[in-house]
């Protein structure tokens, strides 16, 4: 590991005490795993026990690989998945030393007494930014707490911008976790200023202008935004929406905060409005798009855009347009898109063509391509010969994007300094330091992969805006294969629908295009994606190399199965062209025109010596690395590539921070950056703005923390004064009966730590007993079972009939079974139906009436979430309904309901209904559960047989019919008890 | 709604097709809401009779808020009648916690189901609906078996996390059966459009991780 800079030591030195905790807030790109990863290097210690909290699986890796290169290794950090076993990890626990810890399993190894809570040195959490009340974390602290008061806790976050909502955010994260102490390090700080301004970088700024079409479509997009904003602005004049313009809404971070504006009202705003909300967001990415996808995924990503604007999931006309596709300027984005792509003469019907032998004679041309391998040469056949699969009448355009150009120059121009300096100071430099390869930095993994493909057909001698010819041709023969399929569709949907017989062109207005919209049908969607997958799947088994599947293809086919309105015009057109063209080749020559598409895998180490072959102006030991930016990863990345060109294809403050920091960590190393923008386009706005926020949001934590009135923590009282208090109620005629000292205790089940609930119920003073339970969700009192659903629970529950099954064991198991219907914190406390009920008032007969009852009702969409609690009430009387309007007010709730009433036994809630499950309290797989859940075959009743018997679902599939029939016969003996076993083990044994 | 109290009359057995409405309940909006069921007026404990054996009384939180103790005297009133006994709560309060609370704790205690209805039309729905289920089968809510391969499969594999139908589709047509999506190498997966890094993940997690950890 490189060395750690002057900023980075100073900060170490604040933090490093075990004896104090803190929160660190360091601004993105310093290198914040860095930090953590010293840090945990000074800790690890088998004397310790020094748990990370919060970390994501990739992190994991990460810092223990991180660790392991900076010699921590004996044990380094161990991770705690769900996997291990509770006794294992007791065993981990007692040995000491760094681990990886998922909440959920800490929450209950704490609860549960696995970990020795007061022998833990110390915690560090992650991402610290999103510890609200409501998160395992805070639970998982305030467990730490209450028996450990000398350990450490050290959060860090490197995301500012997440703590400025609200009022004081700082400080609820810091009462959440605890803490007295925050360390702020922006990057305007003295200490990081000084050591990163020492050796600045050499940095080329080049602002690329948009190309005229790029402009206009840019300048539409944002009109149309401005449009849509008002347009909001105007259908919810009470709101404050001050904060509501185009700037703000450049950013993802906006859709949030129109949500928290509105969620108050979320449920009365009309479905206009949620459509309004949307319409940003999609305007948002087109911007994005504009400025990344070449010009045909853009046109083609439109048109998927009008489509399924057009139509609803069932096919239906939509109701609610959205306004903007309305505007002039939508028309000029669209056509204008268009146009960077492709003219088609007017007048003249494409005509079909004259040559049939399409693919022969692509092949051949592509042969001789490879055999003169002389691009001076290839390019005057190309210029000259207009490509034969072109249909007629249409102009290819092929605007190519300007930074593709730019991109091409720079390297070049890395190039001849490389060669420069090879002749200049070859004998005078150290040779370890830096190599040169030029690391190319894009947003986005897509991105990287149009770069690879661009850089490797480049044509260096075309003119500029054309070098990418080759491929942009490549991408218009796909997508035009992809048109055809969509017209090939239409012609096997005839029987269905009627197809409109005129052209229609765009000018003929957006009413048409809408009018064809139900046109679509889901069938026909899921048949054209069929086809496609065929053909995928038939060009695998015949390159016998998986990963040279064209992406592209297959995901334009998927994402944009579904395109309308005039599309469909051309698209039939070029269908019959293709199909004049040798029938059943059509679909498969594209795809193997990919062939040879350079579509990598970027972690390959192939990669190196295949651009070499590509890429023949560098010298062989120089290569072009494509990279997409990702988190503190890329730290490591630059100190083993160690650049010395670095090209920004997209601007990323963060990188610009790595590459101070890797240039000041590794002196005497001239390292170039070229950083590219579209000038005056949003990127530029958004980057710029980008700074602006991260620094306010600085600011902003500085005088908060200036101000900050910090709490005193109050010592949490035992829980048997809140038990006294409890049992001397006036129904004990004068307290004469013995009081009962236990605390109020709630049964939680392990599944159940997911949710927000057990952290609360412990925050009001009861004691949270986790144990697996087969029935109910918690156990309040010995008779007061509960089932607790979310929205989203009940009706997926409800659906699935799961629900049913649940209640019905609750009921022959407690005396009072409870379904709670919990409502998230600040959402409306309503049923989103409102627009349902309008549904049913009208006599359109959706509702199932007592006329056709029956049958109809299970396919009926609108067969409410209220008529199903009715049902649900009818079938079992004895189930009472909690309605709880959040998390908090489900614990007040509770606590009433334990109220005078024993305290619940934890070993009877086990036992009861778990059949004889030996492993009671285990890990278990909770995706492979589910999935299990829904397999035929299996019920509530004997999945735990099931999943005590296989080990994986995959051994499952595998099995034969007898091994299944065995399992299953298990399954049968372990519901009928022991008798049955020889009846039917007999039976089914194979012959 | 009033809280003056008519003599106590036996359960009513009206037509059997209509709900039976205390003349209490005259001028309750939700009255003019009911549709696609009969109603009638007779004199009966609760305030809509709903079934044989079901039994409805409507409280408006509002009017709860001016009068706490009217819904004491009418839970009083009702006895032990009905099998299944509903307070049907008309939430038109923003401050709903405390009352809800406290009227959850209430019918616990009286054996009476709580329905929070958001709004009248709601309301009345609940009552047309509760009336028109009488006699249902609770199939409904029940759990299908006798759907076909596909839909299992749908509903299998989207309980797999950020799996979504489309997912589902290309699952099925790329591999054919559940079994073969299971022996599905990452390679595979991931070249199918759609799938990126995290689902990838999540469906070979959950396939091909122990379901147990029974070591």
């Amino acid at each position: 590991m490189s060395t750690l800079l002057p900023f980075h030591k100073a900060i170490l030195e604040q933090i490093h005490d075990p004896a104090t905790s803190e929160l660190l807030i360091l601004a993105r790109g310093l290198g914040l795993r860095r930090i953590i990863c010293t840090l945990m290097k000074i800790y690890d210690s088998p004397q310790n026990l020094v748990l990370l909290v919060n970390a994501t699986p990739e992190e994991e890796s990460e810092i223990g690989e991180e660790l392991g290169i900076m010699g921590c290794r004996k044990p380094g950090l161990r991770v705690v998945g769900y996997e291990t076993g509770s006794k294992d990890r007791q065993d981990l626990y007692k040995k000491g030393g760094l681990i990886s810890v998922t909440s959920r399993i800490l929450v209950v190894d704490m609860l549960q007494g696995d970990i020795p809570t007061h022998l833990i040195t110390g915690i560090l959490v992650m991402h610290a930014e999103k510890v609200t009340p409501l998160v395992l974390e805070a639970f998982i602290v305030r467990l730490y707490r209450e028996k450990n008061k000398n350990g450490f806790l050290k959060a860090f976050t490197d995301q500012p911008e997440h703590i400025t909502s609200g009022l004081s955010p700082l400080r609820n994260i810091m009462k959440e976790l605890q803490l007295r102490k925050v360390h702020i390090y922006p990057r305007f700080q003295e200490d990081v200023k000084k050591s990163l301004e020492r050796r600045r970088a050499d940095v080329v700024e080049l602002s690329q202008p948009l190309t005229e079409a790029m402009a206009d479509i840019h300048h539409a997009i944002i009109q149309c935004m401005s449009t849509t904003i008002s347009e909001l602005k105007r259908s919810n004049a009470t709101l404050d929406l001050d904060d509501f313009n185009v700037e703000n809404a450049y950013f993802r971070s906006f859709d949030v905060v129109v949500r928290r504006q509105l969620d108050s009202v979320w449920h009365k705003v009309g479905p206009r409005t949620k459509q309004l909300v949307n319409d940003l967001g999609t305007l948002r990415r087109l911007l994005y798009y504009l400025l990344t996808y070449d010009p045909l995924q853009f046109h083609a990503y439109l048109e998927t855009l009008i489509a399924s604007n057009s139509t609803t999931a069932s096919g239906g006309v939509k109701q609610h347009q959205s306004p903007w596709l309305l505007t002039d300027a939508a028309h000029i984005i669209f056509q204008v898109a268009k146009r960077r792509c492709y003219t088609v003469s007017s007048g003249s019907k494409v005509k079909l063509p004259q040559v049939i032998d399409l693919v022969d004679d692509e092949d051949a041309w592509q042969a001789l391509d490879e055999i003169e391998n002389g691009h001076a040469n290839d390019k005057g056949k190309q210029k000259e010969t207009r490509p034969t699969w072109l249909p007629e009448g249409m102009e290819p355009v092929l605007e190519e994007l300007p930074k593709w150009n730019l991109l091409a120059e720079i390297l070049q121009e890395a190039e001849e300094e490389m060669l420069r300096h090879e002749s200049l100071r070859k004998p005078i430099t150290a040779p370890n330091i830096g190599s040169n390869t030029v690391l190319v930095m894009a947003s986005s993994t897509r991105t990287c992969g149009v770069l690879t493909e661009f850089l490797s057909t480049i044509d260096h001698d075309a003119p500029n805006g054309t070098k990418g010819r080759r491929m942009m041709l490549r991408k218009l023969r796909l997508y035009l294969w992809w048109k055809s399929k969509l017209a090939e569709r239409k012609q096997d949907g005839k029987s269905h629908f009627a197809l409109p017989d005129g052209p229609g062109r765009v000018g003929n207005g957006f009413e048409k295009l809408y009018g064809e919209g139900d046109n679509i049908s889901e069938a026909l969607k899921k048949k054209d994606k069929v086809r496609a997958e065929r053909a995928a799947s038939r060009r695998r088994v015949r390159g016998g190399a998986p990963a040279a599947v064209p992406r592209d293809a297959s995901s334009k086919n998927d994402s944009q199965a579904s395109v309308m309105g005039e599309i469909q015009n051309e698209a039939e057109t070029f269908a019959q062209y293709w199909e004049s063209q040798g029938g059943g080749t059509s679909a498969e020559s594209p795809l193997t025109l990919a062939d040879d598409l350079t579509l990598l895998d970027f972690e390959s180490g192939a990669l190196e010596s295949e651009f070499d072959e590509h890429y023949g102006l560098l010298a062989p030991e120089q290569t072009v690395l494509v990279r997409a930016y990702s988190d503190d990863t890329d730290d490591r990345m630059l100190a083993e590539i160690q650049p010395k060109f670095i090209v920004m294809f997209e601007p990323n403050m963060e990188f610009i921070r790595r590459i101070e920091v890797y240039k000041s960590s590794h002196p005497g190393l001239a390292v170039r950056v070229y950083h590219m923008v579209y000038g005056n386009s949003c990127e530029e706005h958004k980057y710029l703005a980008g700074i602006r926020k991260e620094k306010e949001s600085f600011e902003r934590l500085i005088k908060e923390r200036g101000s900050m009135l910090l709490p005193l923590y109050e010592e949490r009282r035992d829980g048997v004064s809140d038990a006294v208090v409890k049992t001397i109620s006036t129904r004990i005629a004068g307290g004469r009966r013995e009081l009962s000292t236990q605390p109020s205790q709630v049964i939680v089940d392990m599944r159940e730590f997911r949710s927000t609930l057990p952290s609360l119920l412990h925050a009001s003073n009861m004691l949270v007993i986790p144990a697996t339970l087969t029935v109910g969700d918690y156990i309040i009192t010995p008779e007061i079972c509960v089932e607790r659903k979310s929205l989203s629970d009940l009706i997926s529950s409800f659906n699935s009939g799961r629900l049913y099954t649940q209640c019905e064991l609750m009921s022959v198991h407690y005396k009072t079974p409870m379904l709670l219907i919990e409502f998230e914190e600040d959402k409306a406390f309503t049923l989103d139906v409102v627009s349902d009920i309008k549904l049913y008032a009208k006599p359109t007969g959706k509702y199932p009436t007592k006329k056709k009852p029956g049958g109809g009702t299970d396919s009926d969409q609108a067969v409410l979430l209220q008529s199903k609690i009715c049902l649900l009430m009818l079938t079992f009387p004895r189930v009472r309904i909690i309605w709880s309007s959040s998390p908090y007010a489900t614990a007040e709730i509770f606590r009433d309901l334990k109220m005078n009433n024993p305290e619940p036994d934890p070993t009877m809630a086990i036992a009861i209904g778990a059949d004889d499950d030996p492993e009671v309290g285990a890990g278990v797989n909770a995706a492979a559960e589910e999935l299990l859940r829904c397999l035929p075959g299996i019920t509530a009743k004997n999945i735990k047989h099931v999943m005590n018997r296989i080990s994986t679902v995959r051994e499952l599939c595998e099995m034969d019919i007898f091994q299944v029939q065995e399992l299953l016969d298990v399954m049968y003996t372990g519901l009928h008890g022991k008798h049955s076993i020889s009846v039917n083990g007999v039976q089914n044994l194979p012959p | 709604m009033s809280s003056s109290t008519p003599p106590v009359p036996p359960v009513v057995l009206g037509t059997g097709n209509n709900i039976i409405i205390n003349p209490l309940q005259r001028g309750n909006q939700v009255l003019d809401c009911i549709r696609n069921v009969g109603k009638e007026f007779g004199d009966i404990i609760a305030d809509y009779q709903v079934g044989r054996t079901t039994g409805v009384l409507f409280l408006s939180l509002k009017y709860h808020r001016l009068h706490p103790e009217y819904i004491h005297i009418r839970i009083e009133k009702l006895g032990h009648s009905y099998t299944l006994r509903i307070l049907l709560i008309l939430c038109d309060i923003t401050e709903h916690r405390d009352p809800i609370r406290e009227l959850t704790k209430v019918c616990l205690i009286n054996n009476i189901t709580v329905l929070v209805a958001f709004s009248f039309e709601e309301a009345a729905h609940y009552l047309s609906t509760l009336k028109q289920f009488e006699h249902k089968p609770p199939d409904m809510i029940k759990e299908r078996i006798d759907k076909d391969y596909n839909a299992i499969l749908r509903t299998a594999l989207t309980s797999i996390s950020k799996v979504n139908k489309t997912d589902v589709e290309t699952l099925r047509t790329s591999f054919g059966s559940f079994a073969n999506i299971a022996k599905a190498t990452p390679e595979q997966l991931r070249n199918l459009p759609g799938f990126g890094q995290v689902k990838v993940k999540n469906v070979k997690n959950t396939f091909e991780k122990p379901v147990r950890n029974n070591a």
